[in-house]
Protein backbone atom coordinates (compact mmCIF):
# COMPACT_ATOMS: atom_id res chain seq x y z
CA UNK A 1 0.00 0.00 0.00
CA UNK A 2 2.12 2.65 1.20
CA UNK A 3 5.33 3.52 -1.44
CA UNK A 4 9.03 3.67 -0.36
CA UNK A 5 9.78 7.45 -0.73
CA UNK A 6 6.44 8.83 -0.67
CA UNK A 7 3.67 9.33 2.36
CA UNK A 8 0.13 9.73 0.77
CA UNK A 9 -3.12 11.04 2.55
CA UNK A 10 -6.70 11.51 2.03
CA UNK A 11 -8.43 14.22 3.43
CA UNK A 12 -12.37 13.93 4.44
CA UNK A 13 -13.89 16.96 5.40
CA UNK A 14 -17.21 19.21 4.72
CA UNK A 15 -15.45 21.99 4.64
CA UNK A 16 -13.53 22.69 1.48
CA UNK A 17 -11.52 25.49 3.72
CA UNK A 18 -9.84 22.61 5.46
CA UNK A 19 -9.57 20.58 3.10
CA UNK A 20 -7.42 23.27 1.39
CA UNK A 21 -5.28 23.98 4.30
CA UNK A 22 -4.89 20.75 5.72
CA UNK A 23 -3.37 19.78 2.03
CA UNK A 24 -1.46 22.88 2.73
CA UNK A 25 -0.07 21.62 6.01
CA UNK A 26 0.90 18.39 4.82
CA UNK A 27 2.61 19.35 2.12
CA UNK A 28 4.44 22.13 3.22
CA UNK A 29 5.94 19.94 5.84
CA UNK A 30 9.81 18.09 5.53
CA UNK A 31 9.44 15.55 4.34
CA UNK A 32 6.06 16.89 2.50
CA UNK A 33 3.09 14.45 2.50
CA UNK A 34 0.96 14.55 -0.88
CA UNK A 35 -3.08 14.56 -0.44
CA UNK A 36 -3.66 12.74 -3.16
CA UNK A 37 -7.66 13.02 -2.63
CA UNK A 38 -10.23 14.52 -0.85
CA UNK A 39 -13.40 15.13 -0.47
CA UNK A 40 -16.54 16.22 1.39
CA UNK A 41 -17.16 12.43 2.00
CA UNK A 42 -16.18 9.16 3.05
CA UNK A 43 -16.26 7.59 -0.31
CA UNK A 44 -12.84 10.22 -1.43
CA UNK A 45 -11.17 7.09 0.90
CA UNK A 46 -12.73 4.63 -0.46
CA UNK A 47 -12.42 5.39 -4.64
CA UNK A 48 -9.24 5.70 -6.90
CA UNK A 49 -6.31 7.07 -5.31
CA UNK A 50 -7.82 7.70 -2.16
CA UNK A 51 -8.25 4.32 -2.17
CA UNK A 52 -4.30 3.27 -1.51
CA UNK A 53 -3.47 6.78 0.51
CA UNK A 54 -1.50 6.02 3.57
CA UNK A 55 -3.37 7.61 6.13
CA UNK A 56 -7.31 8.73 6.30
CA UNK A 57 -7.59 11.88 7.77
CA UNK A 58 -11.67 12.12 8.53
CA UNK A 59 -13.71 14.92 10.19
CA UNK A 60 -15.98 13.31 12.29
CA UNK A 61 -18.74 15.47 11.50
CA UNK A 62 -19.57 15.57 7.98
CA UNK A 63 -23.06 18.04 7.89
CA UNK A 64 -24.84 15.37 9.56
CA UNK A 65 -25.64 16.15 13.10
CA UNK A 66 -23.82 12.35 14.26
CA UNK A 67 -20.45 11.45 14.26
CA UNK A 68 -19.44 9.10 11.51
CA UNK A 69 -18.24 6.56 13.91
CA UNK A 70 -19.43 3.86 11.40
CA UNK A 71 -17.72 4.65 8.39
CA UNK A 72 -14.73 5.11 10.70
CA UNK A 73 -15.23 1.63 11.74
CA UNK A 74 -15.10 0.39 8.22
CA UNK A 75 -11.99 2.22 7.19
CA UNK A 76 -10.40 0.26 10.54
CA UNK A 77 -11.61 -3.15 9.57
CA UNK A 78 -10.19 -2.34 6.28
CA UNK A 79 -6.59 -1.68 7.53
CA UNK A 80 -7.04 2.33 6.96
CA UNK A 81 -4.68 4.31 9.32
CA UNK A 82 -7.02 6.92 10.52
CA UNK A 83 -6.51 10.02 12.41
CA UNK A 84 -9.50 11.88 13.44
CA UNK A 85 -9.60 15.48 13.02
CA UNK A 86 -12.98 16.83 14.43
CA UNK A 87 -14.17 20.22 15.48
CA UNK A 88 -15.09 19.06 19.19
CA UNK A 89 -13.03 18.23 22.11
CA UNK A 90 -15.29 15.58 23.35
CA UNK A 91 -13.43 13.02 25.79
CA UNK A 92 -16.02 10.97 25.53
CA UNK A 93 -16.09 10.22 21.36
CA UNK A 94 -12.44 11.13 21.71
CA UNK A 95 -12.14 7.48 23.58
CA UNK A 96 -14.73 5.64 21.38
CA UNK A 97 -12.27 7.02 18.32
CA UNK A 98 -9.68 4.88 20.16
CA UNK A 99 -11.63 1.76 21.21
CA UNK A 100 -13.11 1.48 17.10
CA UNK A 101 -9.17 1.79 16.08
CA UNK A 102 -8.20 5.44 15.03
CA UNK A 103 -4.18 6.02 15.54
CA UNK A 104 -5.40 9.49 16.76
CA UNK A 105 -7.95 11.70 17.84
CA UNK A 106 -7.24 15.68 16.91
CA UNK A 107 -9.39 18.69 17.59
CA UNK A 108 -8.98 21.19 15.01
CA UNK A 109 -7.98 23.63 17.46
CA UNK A 110 -4.45 21.95 17.94
CA UNK A 111 -2.77 22.77 14.72
CA UNK A 112 -0.36 22.24 12.46
CA UNK A 113 2.24 20.22 14.30
CA UNK A 114 0.34 17.81 15.82
CA UNK A 115 -1.70 17.14 12.53
CA UNK A 116 1.83 16.60 10.23
CA UNK A 117 3.48 14.60 12.99
CA UNK A 118 0.01 12.75 14.06
CA UNK A 119 0.02 11.70 10.00
CA UNK A 120 3.66 10.83 9.58
CA UNK A 121 2.94 8.57 12.79
CA UNK A 122 -0.12 7.27 11.33
CA UNK A 123 1.60 6.39 8.26
CA UNK A 124 3.86 4.60 9.83
CA UNK A 125 0.97 2.84 11.45
CA UNK A 126 1.54 4.38 14.59
CA UNK A 127 0.08 6.10 17.46
CA UNK A 128 -0.27 9.90 18.35
CA UNK A 129 -1.61 11.26 21.56
CA UNK A 130 -1.92 15.04 21.19
CA UNK A 131 -2.31 17.42 24.35
CA UNK A 132 -6.04 17.36 23.74
CA UNK A 133 -6.33 13.27 24.05
CA UNK A 134 -3.79 12.43 26.79
CA UNK A 135 -6.01 14.71 28.48
CA UNK A 136 -9.07 12.49 27.80
CA UNK A 137 -6.95 9.96 28.51
CA UNK A 138 -6.07 10.86 32.18
CA UNK A 139 -9.38 11.87 32.95
CA UNK A 140 -10.93 8.67 31.54
CA UNK A 141 -13.08 7.14 34.91
CA UNK A 142 -14.27 3.98 32.45
CA UNK A 143 -14.43 0.61 34.47
CA UNK A 144 -12.85 -0.98 31.33
CA UNK A 145 -10.00 1.45 31.18
CA UNK A 146 -6.84 -0.16 31.19
CA UNK A 147 -3.99 0.14 34.11
CA UNK A 148 -1.51 3.01 33.82
CA UNK A 149 1.63 3.34 35.97
CA UNK A 150 1.92 6.44 38.54
CA UNK A 151 5.09 7.55 35.82
CA UNK A 152 2.28 6.96 32.57
CA UNK A 153 -0.21 8.72 34.52
CA UNK A 154 1.93 11.93 35.47
CA UNK A 155 3.14 11.68 31.90
CA UNK A 156 -0.14 11.94 30.27
CA UNK A 157 -0.82 15.27 33.02
CA UNK A 158 2.32 17.08 32.18
CA UNK A 159 1.60 16.91 28.20
CA UNK A 160 -2.10 17.97 28.62
CA UNK A 161 -1.15 20.53 31.00
CA UNK A 162 1.56 21.79 29.10
CA UNK A 163 1.57 21.27 24.95
CA UNK A 164 5.59 20.67 25.64
CA UNK A 165 7.53 17.56 25.51
CA UNK A 166 10.58 18.98 26.46
CA UNK A 167 8.88 20.74 29.33
CA UNK A 168 7.01 17.46 30.44
CA UNK A 169 10.76 15.82 30.05
CA UNK A 170 12.29 18.79 32.11
CA UNK A 171 9.89 18.76 34.85
CA UNK A 172 10.20 14.59 35.57
CA UNK A 173 13.71 14.51 34.58
CA UNK A 174 13.21 12.30 31.90
CA UNK A 175 14.34 12.76 28.05
CA UNK A 176 11.95 13.69 25.47
CA UNK A 177 12.32 10.27 23.85
CA UNK A 178 11.32 8.75 27.52
CA UNK A 179 8.02 10.45 26.75
CA UNK A 180 7.51 9.16 23.14
CA UNK A 181 8.15 5.68 24.50
CA UNK A 182 5.74 6.39 28.01
CA UNK A 183 2.80 7.71 25.65
CA UNK A 184 3.51 4.66 23.14
CA UNK A 185 2.99 2.58 25.96
CA UNK A 186 -0.27 4.07 26.84
CA UNK A 187 -1.42 3.85 23.59
CA UNK A 188 -0.86 0.43 23.17
CA UNK A 189 -2.14 -0.19 26.54
CA UNK A 190 -5.18 1.24 24.93
CA UNK A 191 -5.19 -0.50 21.67
CA UNK A 192 -5.37 -4.21 23.74
CA UNK A 193 -8.87 -3.00 24.74
CA UNK A 194 -9.86 -1.75 21.78
CA UNK A 195 -11.90 -3.76 18.85
CA UNK A 196 -9.70 -5.98 16.98
CA UNK A 197 -8.25 -4.27 14.10
CA UNK A 198 -5.46 -4.84 11.48
CA UNK A 199 -4.03 -1.85 12.84
CA UNK A 200 -4.10 -3.06 16.42
CA UNK A 201 -2.45 -5.95 15.93
CA UNK A 202 0.05 -3.66 13.69
CA UNK A 203 0.21 -1.60 16.94
CA UNK A 204 1.02 -4.25 19.58
CA UNK A 205 3.41 -6.65 17.40
CA UNK A 206 5.47 -3.16 16.95
CA UNK A 207 5.39 -2.51 20.65
CA UNK A 208 6.75 -6.08 21.37
CA UNK A 209 9.00 -5.42 18.99
CA UNK A 210 10.49 -2.49 19.80
CA UNK A 211 10.61 -3.43 23.43
CA UNK A 212 7.93 -1.30 24.90
CA UNK A 213 5.75 -4.22 26.13
CA UNK A 214 6.82 -7.69 27.14
CA UNK A 215 5.18 -10.77 25.65
CA UNK A 216 4.00 -11.81 28.96
CA UNK A 217 2.36 -7.77 29.51
CA UNK A 218 -0.09 -9.18 26.69
CA UNK B 1 -48.45 17.79 51.19
CA UNK B 2 -50.04 18.32 54.20
CA UNK B 3 -52.71 20.38 53.06
CA UNK B 4 -53.21 17.64 50.32
CA UNK B 5 -53.61 15.15 52.97
CA UNK B 6 -56.27 17.63 54.52
CA UNK B 7 -58.35 17.57 51.41
CA UNK B 8 -58.10 13.72 51.45
CA UNK B 9 -59.52 13.66 54.95
CA UNK B 10 -62.54 16.12 53.97
CA UNK B 11 -63.56 14.28 50.81
CA UNK B 12 -63.17 10.72 52.69
CA UNK B 13 -65.62 12.17 55.33
CA UNK B 14 -68.23 13.26 52.91
CA UNK B 15 -67.70 10.16 51.25
CA UNK B 16 -68.31 7.39 54.67
CA UNK B 17 -70.81 10.42 55.57
CA UNK B 18 -72.96 9.14 52.06
CA UNK B 19 -72.28 5.56 52.62
CA UNK B 20 -73.88 5.57 56.27
CA UNK B 21 -76.47 7.13 55.04
CA UNK B 22 -77.21 5.08 52.00
CA UNK B 23 -76.91 2.12 54.70
CA UNK B 24 -79.18 3.42 57.17
CA UNK B 25 -81.88 4.13 54.34
CA UNK B 26 -82.04 0.60 52.88
CA UNK B 27 -81.51 -1.44 55.98
CA UNK B 28 -84.21 1.49 58.37
CA UNK B 29 -86.62 2.86 55.68
CA UNK B 30 -86.47 0.11 53.02
CA UNK B 31 -86.19 -3.16 54.65
CA UNK B 32 -90.01 -2.75 56.18
CA UNK B 33 -91.77 -2.05 53.14
CA UNK B 34 -90.15 -4.92 50.98
CA UNK B 35 -91.28 -7.00 53.76
CA UNK B 36 -94.37 -5.44 53.94
CA UNK B 37 -95.20 -5.64 50.25
CA UNK B 38 -93.76 -9.36 49.80
CA UNK B 39 -96.92 -11.03 48.15
CA UNK B 40 -97.22 -8.06 45.81
CA UNK B 41 -94.46 -8.48 43.17
CA UNK B 42 -94.22 -10.31 40.44
CA UNK B 43 -92.17 -12.49 41.31
CA UNK B 44 -91.12 -11.91 44.22
CA UNK B 45 -87.60 -13.28 44.42
CA UNK B 46 -86.21 -10.79 42.11
CA UNK B 47 -87.08 -8.05 44.54
CA UNK B 48 -85.53 -9.93 47.01
CA UNK B 49 -82.53 -10.17 45.54
CA UNK B 50 -81.97 -6.83 44.09
CA UNK B 51 -82.51 -5.66 47.77
CA UNK B 52 -79.29 -8.30 48.40
CA UNK B 53 -77.40 -7.51 45.53
CA UNK B 54 -77.78 -3.39 46.77
CA UNK B 55 -76.72 -4.11 50.34
CA UNK B 56 -73.47 -6.14 48.53
CA UNK B 57 -72.63 -3.25 46.96
CA UNK B 58 -72.58 -1.17 50.16
CA UNK B 59 -70.75 -3.72 51.70
CA UNK B 60 -68.19 -3.62 49.48
CA UNK B 61 -67.69 -0.12 49.40
CA UNK B 62 -67.86 -0.02 53.20
CA UNK B 63 -64.03 -1.67 52.54
CA UNK B 64 -62.32 0.96 51.09
CA UNK B 65 -64.92 3.88 52.14
CA UNK B 66 -64.01 3.07 56.03
CA UNK B 67 -60.62 3.60 55.35
CA UNK B 68 -60.30 6.54 53.52
CA UNK B 69 -59.61 5.38 50.36
CA UNK B 70 -60.81 6.13 46.72
CA UNK B 71 -62.62 3.71 45.28
CA UNK B 72 -61.03 1.00 42.42
CA UNK B 73 -62.43 1.99 39.01
CA UNK B 74 -62.97 -1.86 38.29
CA UNK B 75 -65.57 -1.18 41.74
CA UNK B 76 -66.88 2.05 40.54
CA UNK B 77 -68.22 0.31 37.22
CA UNK B 78 -69.33 -2.92 38.09
CA UNK B 79 -71.39 -1.54 40.88
CA UNK B 80 -72.59 1.10 39.02
CA UNK B 81 -73.96 -1.14 36.43
CA UNK B 82 -75.28 -3.38 39.03
CA UNK B 83 -76.97 -1.04 40.79
CA UNK B 84 -79.11 0.74 37.73
CA UNK B 85 -79.74 -3.00 36.73
CA UNK B 86 -80.85 -3.77 40.35
CA UNK B 87 -82.87 -0.89 39.99
CA UNK B 88 -84.37 -1.74 36.73
CA UNK B 89 -85.22 -5.29 37.66
CA UNK B 90 -87.32 -4.21 40.88
CA UNK B 91 -89.57 -1.56 39.09
CA UNK B 92 -90.15 -4.61 36.84
CA UNK B 93 -91.15 -6.34 39.31
CA UNK B 94 -93.78 -4.00 40.77
CA UNK B 95 -97.53 -4.16 40.23
CA UNK B 96 -99.19 -1.83 38.38
CA UNK B 97 -100.26 0.91 40.49
CA UNK B 98 -97.18 0.59 42.70
CA UNK B 99 -94.91 2.75 41.11
CA UNK B 100 -93.25 5.19 42.81
CA UNK B 101 -95.02 4.49 45.93
CA UNK B 102 -94.56 2.52 49.29
CA UNK B 103 -93.47 -0.79 47.28
CA UNK B 104 -91.02 1.03 44.60
CA UNK B 105 -88.36 1.35 47.82
CA UNK B 106 -85.63 1.04 45.48
CA UNK B 107 -86.69 4.46 43.33
CA UNK B 108 -84.85 6.98 46.22
CA UNK B 109 -82.52 4.16 47.52
CA UNK B 110 -80.40 3.88 44.42
CA UNK B 111 -80.03 7.38 43.93
CA UNK B 112 -77.90 7.62 47.08
CA UNK B 113 -76.06 4.44 45.62
CA UNK B 114 -74.63 6.03 42.85
CA UNK B 115 -73.50 8.95 44.69
CA UNK B 116 -71.62 6.98 46.71
CA UNK B 117 -70.05 5.04 44.31
CA UNK B 118 -69.48 8.15 41.24
CA UNK B 119 -68.73 10.73 44.50
CA UNK B 120 -65.51 11.96 42.52
CA UNK B 121 -66.48 11.16 38.93
CA UNK B 122 -69.51 14.23 38.39
CA UNK B 123 -69.96 13.78 34.73
CA UNK B 124 -70.63 9.77 35.63
CA UNK B 125 -73.19 10.38 38.40
CA UNK B 126 -74.78 13.21 36.78
CA UNK B 127 -75.34 10.79 33.78
CA UNK B 128 -75.55 7.20 36.14
CA UNK B 129 -78.78 9.81 37.83
CA UNK B 130 -80.23 10.24 34.72
CA UNK B 131 -80.48 6.79 33.61
CA UNK B 132 -81.76 5.61 36.78
CA UNK B 133 -84.74 8.35 36.37
CA UNK B 134 -85.07 7.79 32.72
CA UNK B 135 -85.09 4.05 33.20
CA UNK B 136 -87.94 4.49 35.87
CA UNK B 137 -90.13 7.02 34.57
CA UNK B 138 -89.96 5.38 30.89
CA UNK B 139 -90.98 1.77 32.55
CA UNK B 140 -93.47 3.35 34.60
CA UNK B 141 -94.92 5.38 30.59
CA UNK B 142 -94.72 1.65 29.36
CA UNK B 143 -96.91 0.26 32.07
CA UNK B 144 -99.76 1.75 30.83
CA UNK B 145 -103.28 2.63 32.32
CA UNK B 146 -102.35 5.72 34.93
CA UNK B 147 -105.00 8.44 35.27
CA UNK B 148 -104.26 12.00 35.89
CA UNK B 149 -104.19 11.70 39.61
CA UNK B 150 -101.48 9.07 39.67
CA UNK B 151 -99.20 10.82 37.06
CA UNK B 152 -99.26 13.84 39.05
CA UNK B 153 -98.36 11.84 42.66
CA UNK B 154 -95.59 9.84 40.61
CA UNK B 155 -94.32 13.10 39.30
CA UNK B 156 -94.26 14.95 42.92
CA UNK B 157 -92.69 12.25 44.14
CA UNK B 158 -89.88 12.06 41.25
CA UNK B 159 -88.93 16.01 41.79
CA UNK B 160 -88.76 15.80 45.47
CA UNK B 161 -86.23 12.85 45.22
CA UNK B 162 -84.84 14.27 42.46
CA UNK B 163 -84.36 17.41 43.75
CA UNK B 164 -83.24 16.15 47.31
CA UNK B 165 -80.19 13.89 45.74
CA UNK B 166 -79.66 16.73 43.03
CA UNK B 167 -78.85 19.23 46.22
CA UNK B 168 -76.86 16.45 47.65
CA UNK B 169 -74.39 15.78 44.76
CA UNK B 170 -74.29 19.99 44.08
CA UNK B 171 -73.17 20.07 48.11
CA UNK B 172 -70.39 17.37 47.62
CA UNK B 173 -69.67 18.67 45.04
CA UNK B 174 -68.99 22.52 46.42
CA UNK B 175 -67.62 21.27 49.30
CA UNK B 176 -65.07 19.18 47.39
CA UNK B 177 -64.01 22.01 45.00
CA UNK B 178 -63.60 24.50 47.51
CA UNK B 179 -61.65 21.93 50.14
CA UNK B 180 -58.97 21.19 46.84
CA UNK B 181 -58.84 25.57 46.58
CA UNK B 182 -57.92 25.66 50.48
CA UNK B 183 -55.52 22.99 49.69
CA UNK B 184 -53.77 24.71 47.13
CA UNK B 185 -54.04 28.22 48.39
CA UNK B 186 -52.06 26.49 51.90
CA UNK B 187 -49.23 24.77 49.88
CA UNK B 188 -49.04 27.90 47.96
CA UNK B 189 -48.47 29.88 51.21
CA UNK B 190 -45.90 27.67 52.11
CA UNK B 191 -44.13 27.43 49.29
CA UNK B 192 -43.55 31.32 49.55
CA UNK B 193 -42.72 31.38 52.94
CA UNK B 194 -40.17 28.74 51.93
CA UNK B 195 -38.28 30.99 48.75
CA UNK B 196 -38.84 34.04 51.18
CA UNK B 197 -36.77 32.36 53.84
CA UNK B 198 -34.33 31.06 51.13
CA UNK B 199 -33.88 34.05 49.68
CA UNK B 200 -32.98 36.25 52.33
CA UNK B 201 -30.44 33.21 53.78
CA UNK B 202 -28.88 34.01 50.04
CA UNK B 203 -28.72 37.54 50.38
CA UNK B 204 -26.95 37.09 53.83
CA UNK B 205 -24.44 34.56 52.75
CA UNK B 206 -23.68 36.62 49.05
CA UNK B 207 -23.12 40.04 51.63
CA UNK B 208 -20.63 38.18 53.61
CA UNK B 209 -18.73 36.27 51.02
CA UNK B 210 -18.64 39.57 48.87
CA UNK B 211 -17.29 41.75 51.37
CA UNK B 212 -14.65 38.89 52.07
CA UNK B 213 -13.84 38.50 48.87
CA UNK B 214 -13.43 42.33 47.94
CA UNK B 215 -11.34 43.05 49.90
CA UNK B 216 -7.97 43.95 47.11
CA UNK B 217 -10.64 45.58 45.50
CA UNK B 218 -11.59 48.52 47.96
CA UNK B 219 -7.99 49.41 49.18
CA UNK B 220 -7.30 49.91 45.46
CA UNK B 221 -10.47 52.11 44.55
CA UNK B 222 -9.95 53.91 47.86
CA UNK B 223 -5.92 54.49 46.48
CA UNK B 224 -7.15 55.52 43.03
CA UNK B 225 -9.36 58.05 44.30
CA UNK B 226 -7.71 59.69 46.48
CA UNK B 227 -5.04 59.74 43.89
CA UNK B 228 -2.21 57.97 46.18
CA UNK B 229 -2.27 55.35 43.62
CA UNK B 230 -1.02 56.61 39.79
CA UNK B 231 -2.42 54.19 36.98
CA UNK B 232 0.33 55.19 34.98
CA UNK B 233 1.89 53.09 37.39
CA UNK B 234 2.81 49.31 36.25
CA UNK B 235 2.31 47.89 39.87
CA UNK B 236 -1.69 49.51 39.82
CA UNK B 237 -1.79 48.25 36.88
CA UNK B 238 -1.52 44.99 37.91
CA UNK B 239 -3.09 45.57 40.96
CA UNK B 240 -6.20 46.46 39.06
CA UNK B 241 -6.31 43.37 36.63
CA UNK B 242 -5.65 41.25 39.58
CA UNK B 243 -8.93 43.00 41.40
CA UNK B 244 -10.41 42.71 37.92
CA UNK B 245 -9.76 38.65 37.43
CA UNK B 246 -11.06 38.55 41.09
CA UNK B 247 -14.27 40.66 40.58
CA UNK B 248 -15.06 38.52 37.55
CA UNK B 249 -14.66 34.95 39.12
CA UNK B 250 -16.79 36.08 42.22
CA UNK B 251 -19.48 37.05 39.65
CA UNK B 252 -19.47 33.44 38.37
CA UNK B 253 -19.49 32.01 41.81
CA UNK B 254 -23.06 32.30 42.21
CA UNK B 255 -24.27 31.79 38.66
CA UNK B 256 -26.27 28.82 38.12
CA UNK B 257 -24.54 26.52 35.75
CA UNK B 258 -23.77 22.74 35.34
CA UNK B 259 -19.92 22.70 35.96
CA UNK B 260 -19.36 25.75 38.40
CA UNK B 261 -15.44 24.90 38.32
CA UNK B 262 -14.57 25.36 34.61
CA UNK B 263 -16.97 28.20 34.55
CA UNK B 264 -15.73 30.28 37.23
CA UNK B 265 -12.20 29.31 35.16
CA UNK B 266 -13.50 30.34 32.19
CA UNK B 267 -14.30 33.63 33.47
CA UNK B 268 -10.79 33.99 34.97
CA UNK B 269 -9.46 33.29 30.90
CA UNK B 270 -11.77 35.79 29.87
CA UNK B 271 -10.87 38.68 31.93
CA UNK B 272 -7.30 38.04 30.81
CA UNK B 273 -8.15 37.85 27.25
CA UNK B 274 -9.69 41.44 27.38
CA UNK B 275 -6.59 42.52 28.72
CA UNK B 276 -5.00 41.17 25.11
CA UNK B 277 -3.27 37.62 26.66
CA UNK B 278 -3.38 35.40 24.32
CA UNK B 279 -4.95 32.52 26.86
CA UNK B 280 -5.98 28.59 25.35
CA UNK B 281 -8.48 26.68 28.19
CA UNK B 282 -8.28 22.88 27.88
CA UNK B 283 -10.66 20.95 29.73
CA UNK B 284 -10.84 17.11 30.15
CA UNK B 285 -12.10 14.12 32.39
CA UNK B 286 -15.97 14.25 33.32
CA UNK B 287 -17.66 16.91 35.73
CA UNK B 288 -17.24 16.18 39.65
CA UNK B 289 -19.13 18.29 42.08
CA UNK B 290 -16.44 20.59 43.86
CA UNK B 291 -17.66 22.31 46.77
CA UNK B 292 -17.53 26.80 46.83
CA UNK B 293 -14.96 27.11 49.40
CA UNK B 294 -12.39 24.54 47.27
CA UNK B 295 -13.49 26.17 43.73
CA UNK B 296 -12.23 29.45 45.40
CA UNK B 297 -9.02 28.17 46.30
CA UNK B 298 -8.57 26.05 43.45
CA UNK B 299 -8.82 29.06 41.17
CA UNK B 300 -7.11 31.57 43.71
CA UNK B 301 -3.58 30.82 42.25
CA UNK B 302 -4.79 30.58 38.77
CA UNK B 303 -6.47 34.55 38.74
CA UNK B 304 -3.16 35.54 40.82
CA UNK B 305 -0.84 33.92 37.66
CA UNK B 306 -3.47 35.13 34.93
CA UNK B 307 -3.40 39.01 36.10
CA UNK B 308 0.12 38.84 35.90
CA UNK B 309 1.00 37.04 32.42
CA UNK B 310 1.64 39.21 29.20
CA UNK B 311 2.25 37.20 26.55
CA UNK B 312 0.80 33.78 26.15
CA UNK B 313 -1.10 31.11 28.49
CA UNK B 314 -2.03 27.51 29.04
CA UNK B 315 -5.10 26.99 31.56
CA UNK B 316 -6.15 23.61 32.06
CA UNK B 317 -8.93 21.75 33.95
CA UNK B 318 -8.15 17.76 34.48
CA UNK B 319 -10.78 16.03 36.43
CA UNK B 320 -9.79 11.78 37.04
CA UNK B 321 -11.42 9.82 39.12
CA UNK B 322 -8.63 10.59 42.44
CA UNK B 323 -8.41 14.09 41.88
CA UNK B 324 -9.00 17.51 40.48
CA UNK B 325 -6.13 19.62 38.84
CA UNK B 326 -6.02 23.53 37.54
CA UNK B 327 -2.84 23.99 35.98
CA UNK B 328 -1.58 27.41 34.36
CA UNK B 329 1.24 27.25 31.89
CA UNK B 330 2.63 31.14 31.55
CA UNK B 331 5.95 32.94 30.20
CA UNK B 332 5.24 35.12 32.72
CA UNK B 333 7.49 34.28 36.15
CA UNK B 334 5.12 34.80 39.29
CA UNK B 335 5.77 34.03 42.59
CA UNK B 336 2.40 32.30 43.98
CA UNK B 337 2.55 30.88 47.54
CA UNK B 338 -0.60 29.50 49.08
CA UNK B 339 -1.87 26.05 49.14
CA UNK B 340 -4.21 25.16 52.08
CA UNK B 341 -5.03 21.65 54.05
CA UNK B 342 -7.67 21.12 51.01
CA UNK B 343 -6.44 22.15 47.87
CA UNK B 344 -2.09 21.62 47.62
CA UNK B 345 -0.75 24.72 45.05
CA UNK B 346 2.44 23.93 43.15
CA UNK B 347 4.27 26.90 41.35
CA UNK B 348 7.66 26.66 39.41
CA UNK B 349 9.70 27.64 36.86
CA UNK B 350 11.59 26.25 34.03
CA UNK B 351 13.64 27.59 31.64
CA UNK B 352 11.30 30.18 29.98
CA UNK B 353 7.81 28.71 31.41
CA UNK B 354 6.47 29.01 34.95
CA UNK B 355 3.96 26.64 35.76
CA UNK B 356 1.52 26.82 38.55
CA UNK B 357 -0.64 24.06 39.72
CA UNK B 358 -3.89 23.65 42.09
CA UNK B 359 -5.07 20.21 42.72
CA UNK B 360 -7.72 19.01 45.32
CA UNK B 361 -7.82 15.09 46.00
CA UNK B 362 -11.62 14.30 45.67
CA UNK B 363 -11.29 11.09 47.71
CA UNK B 364 -9.77 12.55 51.04
CA UNK B 365 -7.48 10.10 53.13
Amino acid sequence: MAHEDRLTAVVVDDHPAVRAGVAYWLTSGTPPIEVVSSGEDVSAAWLDEGATADVVILDLHLGGPTPVLGDLRRLVEAGRNVVVYSMRADDEIALHCLELGALCYLTKAEGADHLVEATRAAARGDAYTPPSLAGALAGDRSDHRPALSARETEVLVEWFQSESKDFVAQRLGITASTVNSHLERIRVKYAQIGRDAPTKAALVARAIQDGLIGVDEL
Amino acid sequence: MADLRAQDRVIAIMRTGLLVVTAVVQLGLNAAPLVRHQAEYRPAWVVDAAFAVLALVTAVCAVWVLRGRPLPTAVVAVGAVVVLVASSAVTAALPPDGFFLDVHWSFGLVGWHLLVLLFDRVGLLVAALGTHFAASVVQFALAGGHDRAEVGAAGVVVLSVLSFQAAIAVITLVLRRQSRQAALVAAERDRVTTRAALAEQWERDRRVTFAGQLGATLPLLVGLADRTLDPRDEDTRHRCALAATQLRRLFAENDEVPDPLVHEVAACVDAAQRRGVEVSLAVSGAAVPVPTAVRRELTAPLVVALSAVRGRARVSVLRTDEEVRVAVMTDTEVGIDGGSALVEVDCGTYGEHTRMEARWRTRTG
